[in-house]
C-alpha cells in the first residue's frame, strides 16, 4: 500500500449524516482534503423524490374527465344565468356580519398568506435616486374556505408530520380565482358549496395559530399587509427542463479551445477510484432542473395598491411571469414584524370612507410628485 | 328501513311483493306461449330498412314473429345497441314487438335530427322512466307496508319530472335526503341489468287475473280495454320480474337509460303518493351544474292530473 493509501485509512473520516458540509478542517491530514471536496452535502438529497406530476392520493378529482355533449345555445345561456344569479350576491360582508372572535395580536402569532400572481417587474426609485426592482404581485380573489382547529388537524396526514415535535396550530384553507362550476367535477364544488362560494381554480393551506382564525367566506385582499412589512413568498420556480451540470450545478465545464476534444460542458469525473469505489449517491449530475417549490425570504413591501389589490415587492420572486406564489409574513427574526399588523385580516372601514387607494413606502420617490423639493 | 311501523296500517294479510310478481310472470309466460303457438306455420313478409341517407335494402322476415331487434341484427351491432324504437309505416313501434305484415322500417336513436322524431323519443323514454320508477317503488318498500301502484300520468317532459302514483300504507311520510338517495341507487342498479321491454296484448280477463291484488289496476282494465281497438285487449310490458299496464310505445331496453334518480316524493290526498324522478339517456352526457338544475327543477309538484279515488 502506498503512503498515501496508509495516511488515508489513518486518517479516515466519520461518514456523516447530518446537514453538516465536510470541511477540510476535520480532516487531519493536508494530503486527503483535496479527494473529498466532490461529496459535500450528499447524504440529505440521496433518493429524495424532488417532484410529481400528479396530485396526491387524497386530493378530491378536480378536472372533469368526461366531455359534455352539444346543448343548444339557448340552454347554454340559460346556464350561465343561474350560476350568475348564484353566485352575485357574494360579495363582501361587512365585519359586523361575520362572526369575528376580537383577537390580540402578539408577536407570536402566525396569520393567514395571500395567494397571489406574479404579475411581472417594475422598477421603483428611492428618494436619493436609487433604483429598485420590484416584482408585482396581483392579490387575487381570496377567500376563506374553512378552518381546521388544531386538534382535527393534527389528526391528518400532513398535520401529524408537521406538528410531530412542535406544539400543533390551525389550518386555514384560503381559495383563490373563482370559475365556472361546470369546468369542475362535483367533488370538487362540494368543497366550496357548504360556504356557499363559487369554486375556485387554486386552494392553499395556511398554518396559523388559533387566535388568528377567519369565518369561511371571509376576503383577504392586499390591504392584509402593511407597507414596510418583511414577507415571505413561495412558488414553483422556473421549470428549465433537463439541463446539463453547467447550468444545473455550476461548474465550469473545459475550456473552449486549446485543444480541448469534446470537453466544454460536460463535468469531468464523479468518484475517487480508490476509497468507497462507487458513484456516491446525490452525485451532482445532468437532470430536471426547476419546477419545485422554493422559498424567497424577508422581501420588503414598497407599496400596495389597495383599489387593485397589488403588491409591490422589492426583490424577486421565485417563478415564471404569471404563475401563482403564496406571501406570508415573514419568519426571519430580525425582520419580523413588531408593531400589530391588520389582524386577523384587513377590512375596509365601516362607516364607508374609501380607504387610502395607492401607499408607498416612505423611502420611495412616488411618481408624479416633485423631484427636487425645496 | 324507511320508517317506523307507527305509521304503518297493515290492511289486510297481503302476500308479499315477490310472490304477486311470480304469479304474474306465470300468466304471463302462459299467455305469451299461448300466442307464439297460434302461428301454425312460419309465412314471409318484406321489410323495407330506410337507413342512414335513406338508403334502403329489403329484409325477409318471418311474420307475427319478427321483431324490429332481429330487423337490427341483420343490419350492424351499433344499431341494435343504441336503437331506441322502431318506426313502422309512420307509427312508432316498440322494438321488441312482432311485425306482422309488410312494411317500411325505420330504427330511431337517441339522438334524432328530426325535430317530430325527436319528440316522440323523448316522450317514449319519458313514458319508460315512469314505468321503470313504478318497478323500483314497488320493490323498495318493507313487507309490512302495502304497496299498490296506481297509474302514471301521459308523459310530459315539460313537467319537469316522470311521476308514478302509488299507494302506501303509511299516514304522514316525508321521505329524508337518504331515502330518495337510496331508491335512486335501486333505480340505478335496476336500470343497469340491461332488462329490454316485452310488450304483449293481452285479453281484458287474463289482465283482470294478473292484477286480481290490485284493486286500482283491477278498475283500471276495464275502461283501458273499451278504448282499445278490438275492445277488450290491454297491453302489458314485462321489465325483468315486473308487469305493469301500459298503453304506449316503450323504449327497447333499460341500458338506454344513464343517469337516474329519485328527486321527490310529494303526498296527495287519501295515502296516494306522487314519486317524481328524472332521468339522462346513457348517450346524453352533461355537467353536474346543468343536471342539478333539472333536479332542483324535478323537486316541484308535478303538474299533472291527480288521479280520484272513488272507493277507500
Amino acid at each position: 500500500m502506498s503512503t498515501i493509501g496508509l495516511l488515508r485509512t489513518i486518517f479516515s473520516h466519520k461518514i456523516l449524516t447530518s446537514n453538516v458540509i465536510q470541511t477540510p478542517s476535520l480532516n487531519k491530514s493536508p494530503f486527503i482534503v483535496g479527494f473529498f471536496l466532490n461529496h459535500d452535502q450528499v447524504r440529505t438529497m440521496s433518493r429524495v423524490k424532488r417532484r410529481t406530476t400528479h396530485p396526491p392520493y387524497w386530493h378530491v378529482l378536480k378536472n372533469p374527465q368526461k366531455v359534455d355533449d352539444k346543448i343548444s345555445a339557448d340552454n347554454l345561456r340559460f346556464v350561465r344565468e343561474v350560476i350568475q344569479e348564484n353566485y352575485k350576491n357574494k360579495s363582501p360582508l361587512k365585519p359586523s356580519e361575520l362572526q369575528i372572535e376580537k383577537s390580540e395580536w402578539d408577536p407570536k402569532t402566525k396569520r393567514s398568506g395571500v395567494i397571489a400572481r406574479n404579475i411581472g417587474m417594475q422598477y421603483m426609485w428611492e428618494k436619493d435616486g436609487k433604483k429598485v426592482k420590484c416584482t408585482v404581485l396581483h392579490v387575487l380573489d381570496n377567500h376563506v374556505i374553512r378552518y381546521i382547529p388544531p386538534e382535527e388537524y393534527v389528526k391528518t396526514m400532513i398535520g401529524s408530520k408537521f406538528f410531530k415535535y412542535k406544539k400543533p396550530l390551525g389550518c386555514l384553507v384560503v381559495g383563490a380565482e373563482a370559475r365556472n362550476p361546470e369546468r369542475f367535477t362535483k367533488q370538487y364544488c362540494n368543497l366550496f358549496a357548504s360556504v356557499g362560494l363559487m369554486p375556485k381554480k387554486t386552494l392553499s393551506r395556511f398554518i396559523i395559530t388559533p387566535n388568528a382564525a377567519l369565518p369561511p367566506c371571509t376576503p383577504i385582499t392586499a390591504g392584509h399587509f402593511v407597507v414596510g412589512q418583511a414577507v415571505d413568498i413561495s412558488g414553483k420556480t422556473i421549470d428549465y427542463g433537463f439541463q446539463g451540470v453547467v447550468k444545473r450545478w455550476g461548474f465550469k465545464g473545459g475550456p473552449a479551445s486549446h485543444g480541448a476534444t469534446k470537453f466544454h460542458r460536460r463535468g469531468g469525473t464523479i468518484g475517487t477510484g480508490r476509497d468507497k469505489a462507487r458513484v456516491w449517491p446525490g452525485q451532482k449530475m445532468p437532470g430536471h432542473m426547476g419546477s419545485e417549490r422554493r422559498f424567497s425570504r424577508g422581501l420588503k413591501i414598497m407599496r400596495i395598491n389597495m383599489k387593485y389589490n397589488v403588491i409591490y415587492v422589492k426583490g424577486t420572486v421565485p417563478g415564471a411571469t404569471n404563475t401563482i406564489v403564496r406571501i406570508f409574513d415573514t419568519v426571519l427574526p430580525l425582520r419580523k414584524l413588531k408593531e400589530a399588523p391588520p389582524h386577523p385580516t384587513y377590512f375596509p372601514p365601516e362607516d364607508g370612507t374609501q380607504p387610502e387607494e395607492d401607499i408607498w413606502d416612505s423611502s420611495l420617490h412616488v411618481f408624479g410628485s416633485p423631484s427636487i423639493s425645496v | 328501513q324507511f320508517c317506523t311501523n307507527n305509521n304503518a296500517h297493515v290492511v289486510q294479510p297481503r302476500l308479499r311483493i315477490e310472490e304477486i310478481r311470480a304469479k304474474r310472470l306465470s300468466i304471463f309466460d302462459k299467455e305469451l306461449k299461448r300466442q307464439q303457438a297460434l302461428i301454425p306455420r312460419l309465412e314471409k313478409i318484406e321489410v323495407a330498412y330506410e337507413g342512414l341517407d335513406n338508403e334502403t335494402t329489403t329484409l325477409v322476415m318471418n311474420k307475427g314473429v319478427s321483431t324490429p331487434y332481429n330487423c337490427a341484427q341483420h343490419i350492424s351491432e351499433h344499431v341494435v345497441k343504441n336503437s331506441v324504437a322502431a318506426e313502422i309505416n309512420g307509427e312508432i313501434w316498440d322494438f321488441h314487438r312482432p311485425i306482422p305484415s309488410d312494411c317500411t322500417l325505420k330504427l330511431l336513436c337517441m339522438k334524432p335530427e328530426d325535430q317530430h322524431q325527436a319528440s316522440l323519443v323523448n316522450k317514449t323514454f319519458w313514458r319508460s322512466c315512469s314505468f321503470l320508477l313504478g318497478a323500483v317503488v314497488e320493490g323498495s318498500f318493507q313487507d309490512e307496508i302495502s304497496v299498490s301502484l296506481h297509474s302514471f300520468p301521459p308523459a310530459n317532459v315539460r313537467s319537469g319530472s316522470f311521476v308514478y302514483d302509488v299507494q302506501l300504507s303509511l299516514d304522514d311520510w316525508v321521505p329524508s335526503q337518504s331515502d330518495l338517495r337510496q331508491i335512486s341507487a335501486s333505480f340505478q342498479k335496476f336500470v343497469r341489468q340491461n332488462h329490454i321491454f316485452q310488450r304483449l296484448d293481452i285479453d281484458s280477463s287474463v289482465a283482470l287475473k294478473m292484477f286480481e291484488d290490485n284493486a286500482f289496476k283491477a278498475e283500471q282494465i276495464p275502461h283501458i280495454a273499451t278504448k282499445s281497438s278490438s275492445g277488450h285487449t290491454v297491453t302489458v310490458y314485462r321489465v325483468g320480474d315486473h308487469i305493469d299496464i301500459s298503453r304506449g310505445p316503450m323504449i327497447a331496453s333499460t341500458s338506454l337509460v344513464g343517469r337516474c334518480l329519485l328527486t321527490a316524493v310529494h303526498k296527495l290526498d287519501s295515502r296516494i303518493y306522487r314519486f317524481q324522478g328524472i332521468a339522462l339517456p346513457s348517450e346524453i352526457y352533461i355537467n353536474h351544474f346543468a343536471l342539478g338544475i333539472i333536479e332542483a327543477r324535478a323537486r316541484k309538484l308535478n303538474p299533472a292530473r291527480i288521479p280520484e279515488l272513488k272507493s277507500n
